[in-house]
């Protein structure tokens, strides 16, 4: 009889263990729209399934907070830029996992906006101006306006009026539909999500250069998550655009899908961070350690 | 048709028009009084709900300031504005803005129109001195512009502080036109209202009035039908109250009553009169006629015993002439003095002279002192009437005379008047009979008939004279006539 029962404990408490078990909780930043919280539930619920755990998405105003909560172990994934993912730390605390792939390629720009009735037609116009930008850690929506300026040897306080960040791709459109700011830069993906659901802000906005392309934000894995998860997690989401409900998920991102990629992909963006590391340190991200 | 003086207006129109002035003036009075309070109160809690707003901003954006975070700044001012969406809110943020110490702007809710970084350049000069003034305090204040205007506003102003350091000012605008329709349309109901009660007001003014004035015409209109002398069918006003109006009204009423008693009673005294005057005319006759006869009766009675005594015959036939001719004497006075109305015959005022040689003659052997004065004009002619009433006064005064006694005749024209004087120095008439003196068949002399002066008085009064008697005992007799001749002056 006891023995029964010693057999039921050990058959129980692995069913038990699995439920109690932390979740898995996915850092998400501004490199994706993330007021939708019906379409976050879903997709934790789509993760949730083929995972078999608990799937929590945390959501942080900067890519700093979201790069803090990995540096900490307080999240296992995040969705972060390439500039904050090219950052040399010591040690490394991330892995690369996944590539989302936009359009065919996983690559996407920077565009440099302003309002449609401005008459500004090349980013030099903006000299003097009042300027938008995204995320102090956005590759598109910060350092590849620093790189534009810094190779006719500017800097943006001197060569704008003023400067600040939305701290968010969407807010720096709508600060510049709303003639907040005389120019912003944003990421395209956002850009050309917003022109498909929230066409009357893109609207009141014109791109006036589009930069060159980039590897595409990218999800991360911290180090030290359990090997089994991560290629569960890698596995999952590339495989999403093979079953029907993940093609209406990525659909609603607007995605190809998610692939695997290598770390080459971010060379584009590692030359700029050097670059503008070497010329002013003041913009860079200070290492993480 | 011109619309007469109010002053003669009807007094229930004048109160009821009063009543509806008052009613309408302090109605309007009163509507205003409500709709400027109502519109002071929500212009008070206007501003106090802009000052809230600003408040609301201020608690965050020194931060916001502090870590340049100027679009945070430029958010928080249009998550506000916008605050309640599709409600359309109780309020209407006209603008909004965050400016630093030197009057730059950290945020508007334009920015296209105030870019930020730049100095906020107030145009007009209304918005200048509430530049100057937004700046210049150190606590929360609010600023109102436009007054009544549906163009007004409102502005909370909170200055900024981060630990005691002046870092700027919020500055929330929010329009009253929203205020303006609600008092509009709270002027409209009250309009509505004032209305309804003018017109009730009215109408129970003009009903109370017109009560109250009522029993006022009434007496109006009795008074009225005295004047013109009907008071038979007066109908007593209807007493409801016992105030002023009303004691007047039951006042008025026993006036009334009393009036038309004594109008019946002098009725009743004048057909009493008639009726013993006519009685005194039959018992008169009766008696004047009466006498003679019953002497008339007895001589023809003996003539008839004595067909062929002709002694009786001489004796008697005299008699019975004398008789017969007091009779007719009696009838033609008679006659006289009852069909004078039909008289319309002039004579020349001559023939008034022709009397004095009849009256001396009738009297030569009384030796009578006639004393004769006619000083009117010669061409005048009068009714023959004034012939029969001066031979009667001349009669009466000579017969009243002792022998020797003195009658004197005066007559001239006063105006429009024939004045007769016809005085004696005889006994005088006792004070006791002279209302009687006119009565017909009332006589103090043993042969008088009682008709002459009855008869001089009834011809007076076709005449529409004036016949008056002056007399006192032992100082003579005056009898004093004027008639009016205008109508009967020769053409």
């Amino acid at each position: 009889m006891r023995l029964i029962y010693l057999v039921l404990f050990f058959w129980i408490t692995p069913t038990y263990s699995a439920d109690t078990e932390a979740s898995i909780r996915f850092g998400l930043t501004a490199v994706v729209l993330t007021e939708n919280l019906r379409f976050l539930d879903q997709w934790s619920e789509y993760l949730e399934h083929k995972i078999d755990r608990k799937v929590e998405f945390v959501l942080r105003k900067s890519y700093r907070e979201v790069m803090d909560l990995l540096d900490t172990g307080d999240i296992e994934f995040a969705w972060i830029c390439g500039y904050p993912y090219v950052q040399i730390r010591k040690p490394e605390f991330l892995q690369l996992l996944t590539v989302p792939v936009y359009r065919g390629a996983p690559r996407y720009y920077s565009y440099i906006i302003v309002h449609h009735k401005s008459p500004y037609k090349r980013f030099s116009d903006l000299k003097g101006k009042l300027f938008a930008f995204s995320d102090p850690d956005s590759n598109s929506g910060f350092l590849y306006p620093l790189v534009l300026l810094a190779e006719k040897g500017n800097k943006p306080e001197t060569f704008f009026r003023q400067t600040f960040f939305t701290f968010n791709h969407a807010e720096t459109v709508q600060a510049v539909s709303e003639q907040v700011a005389d120019g912003g830069a944003v990421d395209s993906y956002i850009w050309e999500y917003l022109a498909v659901f929230k066409p009357e802000i893109t609207e009141k906005t014109r791109i006036i250069k589009k930069s060159p392309g980039f590897g595409f934000p990218p999800i991360v894995s911290r180090v030290g998550v359990n090997r089994d998860t991560v290629k569960l997690m890698k596995d999952t989401l590339e495989n999403m655009n093979q079953d029907s409900t993940g093609k209406i998920l990525l659909d609603r991102l607007k995605l190809d899908g998610f692939g695997h990629f290598p770390d080459s992909l971010f060379n584009e963006i590692r030359a700029m961070a050097n670059r503008i590391q070497r010329s002013d340190s003041k913009y860079t991200m200070s290492p993480i350690d | 048709m011109p619309i007469p003086s109010p002053r003669s207006w009807p007094l229930s129109i004048k109160l009821s028009l009063t009543i509806t002035t008052v009613v309408t003036v302090v109605g309007f009075m009163i509507g205003t009084v409500m709709v400027v309070q109502d519109w002071k109160r929500f212009h008070d809690e206007l501003g106090e709900k802009a000052l809230l707003l600003s408040e609301s901003i201020a608690i965050t954006a020194p931060k916001a300031i502090l870590r340049n975070d100027h679009w945070s700044l430029y958010l928080s001012l249009k998550n506000m504005a916008s605050r309640r969406p599709g409600t359309g809110g109780n309020h209407q943020v006209i603008t909004a803005m965050i400016l630093d110490p030197e009057g730059r702007v950290l945020a508007h809710l334009q920015p296209a129109e105030n870019p930020m970084g730049l100095h906020f350049s107030p145009d007009k000069g209304v918005e200048q001195d509430l530049f100057i003034r937004a700046l210049g305090t150190r606590t929360p204040i609010v600023l109102s512009s436009g007054g009544y205007s549906r163009t007004g506003f409102q502005e909370g102003v909170v200055p900024l502080f981060s630990d005691q350091k002046y870092m700027g000012v919020v500055r929330v605008r929010l329009s009253v036109s929203q205020l303006y329709e609600k008092a509009k349309s709270t002027a409209a109901i009250v309009l509505v209202l004032i209305l309804f009660f003018v017109i009730i007001g009215s109408a129970l003014g003009t009903i109370v009035s017109r009560r109250m004035v009522k029993p006022l015409t009434a007496v109006t209109q009795g008074l009225e039908a005295v004047g013109r002398g009907e008071m038979t069918d007066f109908a007593p006003i209807p007493v409801k109250e016992r105030d002023e109006i009303g004691r007047l009204s039951v006042t008025f009423n026993q006036i009334m009553a009393e009036l038309a008693e004594k109008k019946m009673l002098e009725e009743e005294i004048a057909m009493s009169e008639k009726l013993i005057a006519l009685g005194r005319i039959t018992a008169g006759v009766a008696h004047e006629v009466n006498n003679p006869l019953a002497g008339l009766l007895n001589c023809v009675d003996t003539l008839r015993k004595h067909p062929d005594d002709k002694k009786l015959i001489d004796r008697y036939l005299p008699v019975i002439d004398q008789g017969l001719h007091r009779i007719k004497d009696i009838v033609h006075n008679l006659l006289v003095g009852l069909k004078i109305e039909e008289s319309q015959e002039t004579v020349n005022i001559e023939h008034v002279d022709k009397l004095y040689d009849l009256i001396a003659a009738e009297n030569r052997d009384r030796n009578i002192d006639i004393i004769w004065k006619n000083n009117t004009d010669k061409n005048l002619n009068i009714p023959g009437k004034i012939e029969q009433i001066v031979y009667n006064l001349l009669k009466n005064a000579v017969e009243i005379l002792p022998d020797g006694g003195r009658v004197a005749f005066h007559m001239h024209q006063s105006g429009q008047h024939l004045i007769i004087e016809v005085s004696d120095n005889g006994p005088g008439i006792p004070s006791n009979i002279r209302n009687q003196l006119f009565d017909p068949f009332f006589t103090t002399k043993i042969n008088g008939s009682g008709l002459g002066l009855w008869v001089v008085y009834r011809l007076v009064q076709s005449m529409e004279g004036i016949i008056e008697v002056i007399s006192e005992k032992d100082q003579g007799t005056t009898f004093h006539v004027a008639v009016p001749i205008i109508t009967t002056r020769a053409a």
